[in-house]
């Protein structure tokens, strides 16, 4: 049993910490873009708001697959890179970057319109009442569902696998098929499990933590 | 409305949305009267045939969909229930089953499913049943937590109530608990819906005829991947689109104390946000 696994260790453990690498810089980058839209569609006007809602309209009713395949096309295409994981960072960011605009957005609806106008009438600038009155409210409300599309993202890692970027499911896979044997796929499920259920388990906490204090 | 983005009365504002789309659509003709665009790489989605290659791909997709949705809603039932009313062993082990299945990424259920499958000698000829039994197995476990949470959802006094005026555990269940829960997670079903045909592109991977698969044969041949993919996620977005206002639209009308909260779905995740 776990003979093919403990034979190419270093192989999965390869993998392992390339799917560490993808969650954490997809997630990095669908913050920031998420954070940017957002904010385009709260207080944006005309165009600036119809584009924050296209771009969230379209990539979260299209499937992750078709858009990892396009990055890696168009980006090999045009010569800019040939590098799976960057493709992969790069569709996984974009895609749950959508997702994170309307925790974002919701978040910042959660806090009272009073607080910013009183926090302005004391004599805070706009960003300095953004900042320090608004913010601090509004990440609260965006904790606990952004621990969700966290736990989403480290699941969605595993479709990088079909531009052939070299993660978890993909090392396991060849291992798999040189072999013909399952016990590969199973450690590639503990593999995940151990870092879906340890995001739950900080999820949970924050959220048990975030509602006493309030 | 008290809401940070409204002040005051809103001025009356220009159509932008429609602006837009006028203005992408008159950005595409542009770029194939001036030739940004290569004509030649876009002209072969003009040609009947090529739609037939689509159809008969998205006519697979939607079997697949369909078949899974109507497997998992109906196997998602004994489970939420067993993990609601059984006995301590059994309910722990459901409780494993459906929190396993639903941390794991669907793409390795199916990887799982078609590799073990072929070492157990199982080989269908419909290629789709592979895929079918994956995204059955991931979405059943995840209807089956937002069930859960539905049934869980209805106050105790209600049970209590049907049970004193003579129903047996399952009939206060049946009449009581569970149409009031079904109508609670209407919205996360539909949500969970569109991450369903989202997710029936993987069946590509494990080759599966699909309409990701059609659209490859068809770039193969006329060589233009990136064209093809772009009407692939088009495809896509306008079965998805309209499911998504509905699951929002439903969501809106939804009291909200009624709503179902289950985590880890992205598409849950966009819908349960206000």
């Amino acid at each position: 049993m776990f003979e093919p696994v403990f034979a190419n260790f270093d192989f999965f453990v390869d993998g392992y910490v390339t799917t560490i690498v993808l969650f954490v810089s997809a997630f990095i980058g669908a913050v920031i873009l998420g954070t940017l839209f957002a904010a385009l569609r709260v207080w944006g006007t005309g165009p600036l708001r119809s584009i924050a809602t296209a771009y969230v309209e379209f990539f979260r009713n299209t499937p992750l697959l078709v858009q990892l395949f396009f990055y890696a096309t168009f980006l090999a295409q045009t010569g800019l890179t040939r590098n799976p994981v960057q493709a992969a960072i790069v569709g996984l960011a974009v895609y749950t970057g959508a997702f994170v605009t309307e925790v974002v957005r919701s978040g910042i609806l959660s806090v009272d319109a009073r607080q910013l106008e009183s926090a302005r009438s004391l004599g805070l600038s706009q960003l300095q009442a953004l900042r320090y009155v608004v913010l601090p409210q509004a990440v609260r409300t965006v904790i606990p569902p952004l621990g969700n599309l966290s736990i989403a993202l480290v699941k969605n890692t595993a479709v990088a696998s079909a531009i052939a970027a070299p993660e978890l499911l993909q090392q396991g896979g060849v291992i798999a098929s040189r072999t013909f044997r399952l016990d590969p796929y199973v450690a590639v499920i503990i593999g995940y499990l151990s870092l879906t259920l340890t995001l739950a388990f900080i999820t949970s906490r924050l959220e048990r933590r975030l509602a006493f204090s309030r | 409305m008290t809401a940070l983005a409204i002040r005051g009365r809103r001025r009356a504002s220009l159509p932008w949305g429609w602006l837009l789309l006028a203005g992408l659509i008159a950005l595409v003709g542009l770029g194939f009267f001036v030739g940004f665009l290569p004509t030649d790489k876009w002209a072969p989605f003009l040609r009947p045939t090529t739609w037939r290659t689509f159809g008969f791909g998205l006519l697979s997709t939607l079997f697949i969909g369909g078949v899974s949705l109507v497997a998992s809603l109906t196997i998602s039932l004994p489970l939420a229930l067993g993990r609601v009313s059984l006995p301590n062993p059994w309910r722990w082990l459901v409780a494993t089953w459906v929190e396993g299945v639903r941390a794991t990424p669907v793409l390795v259920i199916l990887a799982v499913v078609f590799f073990g499958l072929l070492r157990l000698g199982v080989d269908f000829d419909t290629r789709q049943w592979y895929a079918i039994i994956g995204l059955t197995i991931y979405t059943s476990a995840v209807l089956a937590e937002i069930l859960r949470a539905g049934i869980v959802s209805i106050p105790r006094g209600e049970v209590e109530a049907s049970r004193s005026l003579g129903l047996s555990y399952w009939q206060s269940m049946r009449h009581v608990v569970l149409p009031q829960a079904y109508s609670r997670m209407t919205p996360a079903i539909v949500s969970q819906l569109i991450t369903l045909i989202k997710d029936t592109s993987l069946a590509f991977i494990i080759a599966v005829p699909e309409v990701v698969g059609a659209g490859r044969s068809f770039f193969n041949f006329y060589g233009n991947p990136v064209e093809t993919y772009v009407v692939l996620a088009l495809l896509f977005f306008a079965i998805n689109y309209p499911l998504s206002r509905v699951s929002r639209r439903l969501e809106a009308r939804q009291p909200a104390d009624q709503r179902v909260r289950v985590g880890g779905e992205e598409d849950l995740v966009a819908t349960e946000v206000p």
